[in-house]
């Protein structure tokens, strides 16, 4: 995977939602996106897999702190395709991201590490073509 | 001023836009959008002063400061929102303001993409898009 984008010092906050779109390449294996305080510590990594590490469409998340990983989550949803654009919403909770995706299914993973405002996003194996706070 | 937002290895080419919105605070003087490769290397630095009803172009190289062009034209209001929309000739830069109103300013270090943007000051980023 590419380089990605890496923003930082944006605030997403507590009950705020955070809107990307970004175009999936045509030969994707995966992707992922990277929420957190800096590039060791992340509250949510969302990981689309097409084919990659043995996992057949599907998302792994996790959670990184202090460059630890934690323990895998695994969705089944998938509404991805390679060489289209997708759009991801991102709902910030105390306890919980709301994470929903562009064909409207939802799922929820845990905040494993407290932490007031989101800062950090980094991407790698998909281009960001918008960015939005609500 | 708070933290600078900051954006690496953007892709910014010849043709394109950026289009940002966001909020300024309600005691703004200053804010500032840095497009280029890196800090210290800068195409473009738009710097609308409020309080001096100016915005400085400049850009930056080897982290030295080139020749300021200034423009008279203020259209930002403290606590309001904007939507700034930069566009990438090649040539030249192209910015466009809340109110229409366009500055250019040349790219002087004739790079062939942008790769790193920051906003710094009394503009909190809400958006932003490519096109």
């Amino acid at each position: 995977m590419a380089a990605g984008i890496v923003m930082n010092n944006f605030s997403l906050k507590q009950g705020h939602c955070l809107e990307l779109k970004g175009l999936i390449p045509k030969d994707a294996k995966s992707f992922a996106i990277n929420l957190g305080k800096d590039s060791s510590n992340y509250v949510l990594h969302f990981n689309p897999r097409f084919d990659h590490q043995g996992d057949n469409k599907k998302i792994i998340c996790n959670s990184k702190e202090e460059n630890c990983w934690g323990k895998e989550q695994r969705e089944t949803a998938f509404p991805f395709q390679q060489g289209a654009e997708t759009s991801i919403c991102f709902e910030y909770q105390a306890d919980h991201l709301k994470v929903k995706l562009s064909d409207g299914q939802e799922f929820t993973f845990p905040i494993r590490m407290p932490l007031d405002t989101i800062t950090f996003l980094c991407m790698d194996g998909i281009e960001l073509k918008s960015f939005s706070l609500h | 001023m708070s933290e600078q937002f900051e954006l690496v290895n953007l892709e910014l080419k010849r043709g394109e836009s950026l289009k940002i919105k966001g909020a300024l605070s309600g005691n703004a003087k200053n804010f500032s959008f840095n497009l280029g490769k890196s800090a210290t290397d800068i195409g473009l630095h738009f710097n609308p002063r409020l309080h001096e009803n100016t915005i400085v172009c400049n850009s930056k190289r080897s982290n030295n400061w080139e020749s300021e062009q200034r423009s008279g034209h203020m259209c930002f209001t403290p606590g309001a929102e904007a939507k700034i929309s930069i566009k990438f000739n090649g040539d030249n830069f192209e910015v466009k303001l809340p109110d229409g109103h366009e500055i250019t300013f040349p790219n002087r270090h004739g790079y062939d993409k942008m790769t790193y943007l920051s906003v710094k000051g009394d503009f909190k980023v809400k958006s932003f898009k490519y096109e």
